[in-house]
């Protein structure tokens, strides 16, 4: 079942993405791309180990760290209960088949398909920059949202309006996508939303970078408004996840344009060597003096 | 001068006196307490009990809090931390009431696993219970009826209603679901394939437990032991008596093996069993105890005449008789070692001290600990039989036979004390009490075969098993594979049945889908559908209940305990929690076992709700509490002293 479900977002991102790329890219980028990509993956090797790094880390860590979070991490489900209530059953009253199909929907294709696209879109520029930015936003999305999940325990809101959520949870209306999300996902990591914070980064690039892709800023606001949306929809996060999940994403993106070619490894790399060889210098030439 | 200076320090130290004796007041503040839980994920109908109390509480004037944990968590918490103050879950309970003595008796407060986690110590409900474990005949009914009238008064745990277990089954691969109970290994023993090819036994499991851990003895990872039940053999089959069902359809004759007699057991690993009852009356024995003991205690031991209000705890258990049992021969571990009565013998006293003696603190073990206490010793008569010498009537030492027998020289390594580098280990918590143990090597009639961490379970038939052999005409394993999937809902696992990826539900489905699953079951009658699929109603033991930590104030008061039962309307959580599949109790066992005073009548015979509806009385709450001897504030704020 969870292959045939792989095989179902594969698919369906897929071909959103292959629509996406033809309609806001456009041929000629895309065939530049074609030319170009060793270079610019050279360019751009640095963000991308990082991003797989941060990305096993955290395969890695979401096992282990579990034990780590039961032992020392704080129970947080109350708090967040007695701080913002019932908000999240304000998002029941839009309750239909119809909203159901849409918000899961959504939550699970829309938003592979939002996080993928612009990584292709970006490497489609000349410039890499954006390409490089957007990695480092991903990896320290990825990054803090993990060590949030390791202080924080807490169950999102259909571990608490067990009843008045039933109609729209995600896992009783598509039982299947349960095991995509498990794989990836356990029920207490909820603070922050990471769904919010890479829907709102990526929204945010958007932003920034209209100019180039100005058919693509629309498109992702309001697919990052309905991932945002359907978080809460159907039960699985705060409205504090949200907003935290949205602070997080302000945050990576800003640090991620203040960290991007603010060094470059190959003239650290430089740098090192001449170290190296000046230390090397003054080590050697005393003893020269010596002898 | 001196006279002065004395006056002055005497009149100071008064006023010291005063003011200290103001101070060293502890403050009387709101009651604050936690409700531990488990999430909607590990078991929905616990969280919604405990939120629907935990809101009754609040308008009584107490502050709730609720910690939901996971399954693993919560059963660490209660059960062997004993860090909580109440807590709402479902017990694993019996199809017969002796486990009230390990669940309530004072001797195991300080144990840990389903041997009273609530802290709870009476003397007198002690002997009641001791009572209940010795008498036999007639005598054992009106004993269990003692002991759960006491319960019902002292309410050391407030027993809240027993579900309705439903399964749902594909019938068209394998057939004969209803002869033993789905929750037992019998369940999966003994199904007719319609052909040979259907190796395949598929069984949709919501609890992703059993792909982490095999171990018989951690309770934290064990429910009522079905897979484990399944690698590792008994010495008997507990059978189900047909009365005092909770379903209609308690079907559980099992294959027509009568020859022995016994009602209550079938045989399993252990062919022949035998009881003889030690000669002198239990009276007489307990007089001669109370002789024995009470010269130094100096209890009245004159006036101790009536039975009734026999109060010695220091009396030693005279021997009641011995049950010999005879093994089945030739029977192998999965490993290929021989199971002979040293395993049984080594079972019996590693359960009672999983560290064999070695160390000071013994370690028992968390599971099966009330099965094997009244087995005062353990005599081997040969390679295949044993004689056990019992301290309890017949019925209870009989529950001996249901322990899942060791292999020896697998658990015999497992005494040490378990060492993490870096972490302290709490004294008593030996490997056998927290390994994994991947691979189980048992003699059950399925063998371990992999398993996927969250995904899967698959058990291989286990060819050697006795079961299979021509001249033993017990249920036995169809199936060449049995594999568990792992689906963590009901509602995907009904969906892995309906699309015919699963053959059975193992866990009995959760309750808000019940109701759907009884309209499609109906519709298919009514459209004489052929599609295979069947639901199935079986009885229970198993029951909710919401547990007092009875080892701190207020909770170790019954005053305190008798109120808070009484603002809890079982009759409205059945209905809004259960949606009507449950029973609402007022006693923690079967129907059969209940006594006339404490069948419910629609609401409790012994601590009716306090008000109507599921709504409170908050008046007559208020006045319960007072006359128990709290108080309120001026804002209706329940106030206790810690």
């Amino acid at each position: 079942m969870l292959t045939q479900l792989l095989l179902q977002v594969v698919v369906a991102v897929s071909i959103l993405l292959s629509v996406g790329l033809a309609g806001v890219v456009g041929r000629d980028r895309l065939s530049l791309l074609r030319e170009e990509w060793k270079s610019r993956l050279r360019t751009s090797a640095p963000a991308i180990a990082l991003l797989l790094a941060i990305l096993l880390l955290n395969r890695i860590m979401r096992q282990q760290g579990r034990s780590l979070s039961q032992e020392y991490g704080v129970h947080m489900t109350e708090v967040f209960y007695t701080i913002e209530g019932e908000f999240v059953l304000h998002f029941q009253k839009i309750a239909s088949p119809e909203a159901n199909a849409y918000f899961s929907m959504s939550y699970v294709y829309g938003y592979v398909f939002l996080l993928i696209f612009p990584v292709i879109a970006y490497a489609a520029r000349s410039k890499t920059i954006d390409f490089r930015r957007l990695l480092i936003a991903y990896s320290l999305n990825y990054a803090i949202g993990l060590v949030f999940y390791i202080l924080f325990i807490a169950y999102g809101p259909r571990n608490v309006f067990v009843e008045e959520l039933t109609q729209t949870m995600l896992y009783d209306n598509n039982p299947q996508v349960q095991y995509l999300t498990t794989e990836v996902n356990r029920n207490t990591n909820v603070f922050p939303s990471l769904h919010t914070s890479l829907s709102a980064t990526v929204a945010t690039f958007a932003y920034q970078t209209r100019s180039t892709y100005p058919r693509w800023f629309p498109i992702a606001v309001c697919l990052s408004i309905s991932i945002m949306i359907s978080t809460m929809y159907l039960g699985i996060h705060w409205g504090i996840d949200v907003l935290a999940g949205l602070a997080l994403a302000g945050f990576c993106v800003s640090l991620s344009t203040y960290l991007v070619d603010r060094w470059s490894l190959t003239a650290i790399f430089e740098q090192v060597r001449e170290r190296v060889h000046e230390y090397r210098d003054t080590v050697t030439t005393p003893s020269q003096e010596n002898s | 001068m001196l006279a002065a200076s004395v006056g002055l320090s005497a009149s100071t130290s008064g006023c010291l006196q005063h003011v200290r004796s103001i101070v060293n007041r502890n403050e009387v503040e709101q009651l604050s307490l936690t409700i531990t839980t488990l999430s909607a994920d590990g078991d929905r109908e616990s969280i919604q009990l405990a939120q629907d109390i935990g809101a009754t509480l609040e308008t009584a004037g107490i502050d709730i809090e609720i910690d939901m944990q996971s399954r693993e968590a919560f059963r660490r918490t209660v059960l062997i931390n004993h860090d909580f103050d109440i807590y709402v879950g479902r017990h694993p309970g019996d199809i017969r009431p002796d486990f009230l003595y390990e669940t309530l008796h004072s001797k195991f407060a300080d144990e840990s696993g389903w041997q009273n986690p609530f802290g709870f110590t009476n003397l007198t409900f002690d002997t009641y219970l001791d009572r209940q474990q010795r008498a036999g005949g007639e005598e054992r009914e009106q004993a269990v009826s003692r002991t759960l009238e006491a319960l019902a008064l002292e309410q050391p745990f407030v027993p809240i209603c027993v579900p309705h277990e439903f399964r749902l089954v594909r019938t068209d691969r394998f057939d004969g679901w209803k002869q033993g109970h789905l929750a037992t290994r019998m369940g999966y023993l003994g199904l007719d394939p319609p052909t040979t090819e259907e190796a395949v036994l598929r069984a949709a499991h919501t609890d992703s437990r059993p792909s982490q851990n095999l171990n018989p003895l951690a309770v934290e990872f064990r429910n009522r032991g079905l897979v484990t039940g399944l690698l590792y053999d008994s010495l008997a089959v507990p059978r189900w008596s047909g009365d005092g069902t909770d379903a209609g359809g308690g079907d559980e004759e099992t294959d027509g093996v009568e020859e022995d007699g016994d009602r209550t057991y079938s045989p399993w690993l252990g062919t022949d069993w035998t009881w003889n009852e030690n000669e002198n009356e239990t009276e007489a024995e307990n007089e001669e105890g109370d002789e024995r003991t009470g010269n130094g205690s100096g209890i009245d031991t004159d006036t101790d005449t009536d039975t009734d209000i026999e109060l010695n705890p220091d009396t030693q258990l005279e021997p009641t008789g011995t049950l010999t049992v005879t093994l089945r021969e030739d029977c192998q571990f999965h490993d290929g070692h021989e199971l002979t009565a040293d395993d049984v013998a080594f079972t019996i006293d590693f359960l009672s001290d999983t560290t064999r003696d070695d160390s000071e603190f013994p370690a028992p073990s968390p599971r099966y600990r009330g099965h094997v206490d009244p087995i005062a010793d353990v005599t081997k008569q040969g390679e295949y039989e044993l004689e056990f010498t019992c301290t309890a009537s017949e019925p209870v030492a009989k529950r001996v036979l249901e322990i899942p027998i060791l292999p020896a020289h697998i658990w015999t390594e497992r005494t040490e004390t378990a060492s993490i580098p870096a972490i302290t280990v709490a004294d008593g918590t030996t490997e056998a009490l927290i390994t994994e143990n991947l691979p189980p090597v048992g003699s059950g009639p399925f063998q371990f075969e992999n398993r996927t961490q969250r995904e899967f379970v698959t058990l291989e038939r286990y060819d050697e098993h006795f079961t299979r052999r021509e001249s033993v005409a017990l249920p036995e394993p169809s199936a060449e594979t049995l594999r568990i999937r792992i689906d963590p809902r009901s509602t995907s696992a009904i969906e892995l049945v309906e699309s015919d990826e699963a053959d059975v539900t193992s866990l009995a489905l959760e309750s808000y889908v019940v109701d759907d699953v009884l309209a499609a079951e109906s519709e298919r009658e009514q459209t004489s559908d052929s599609d295979p699929i069947e639901v199935i109603e079986s009885s229970t033991g198993s029951f909710y209940h919401l547990g007092f930590n009875a080892r701190t104030a207020p909770f170790s008061n019954p005053r305190f305990r008798r109120v808070i039962a009484r603002l809890i309307d079982k009759e409205q959580l059945v209905s809004d929690v259960f949606y009507g599949h449950a029973r609402p109790i007022a006693a923690p066992v079967t129907r059969e076992w209940t006594p006339d005073s404490l069948a419910w009548t629609g609401t409790d015979p012994e601590t009716p709700f306090l008000g109507t509806d599921g709504e409170l009385d908050v008046e007559a709450a208020r006045a319960a509490f007072e006359e128990a001897g709290f108080r309120y504030d001026d804002e209706g704020r329940l106030r206790v002293r810690y």
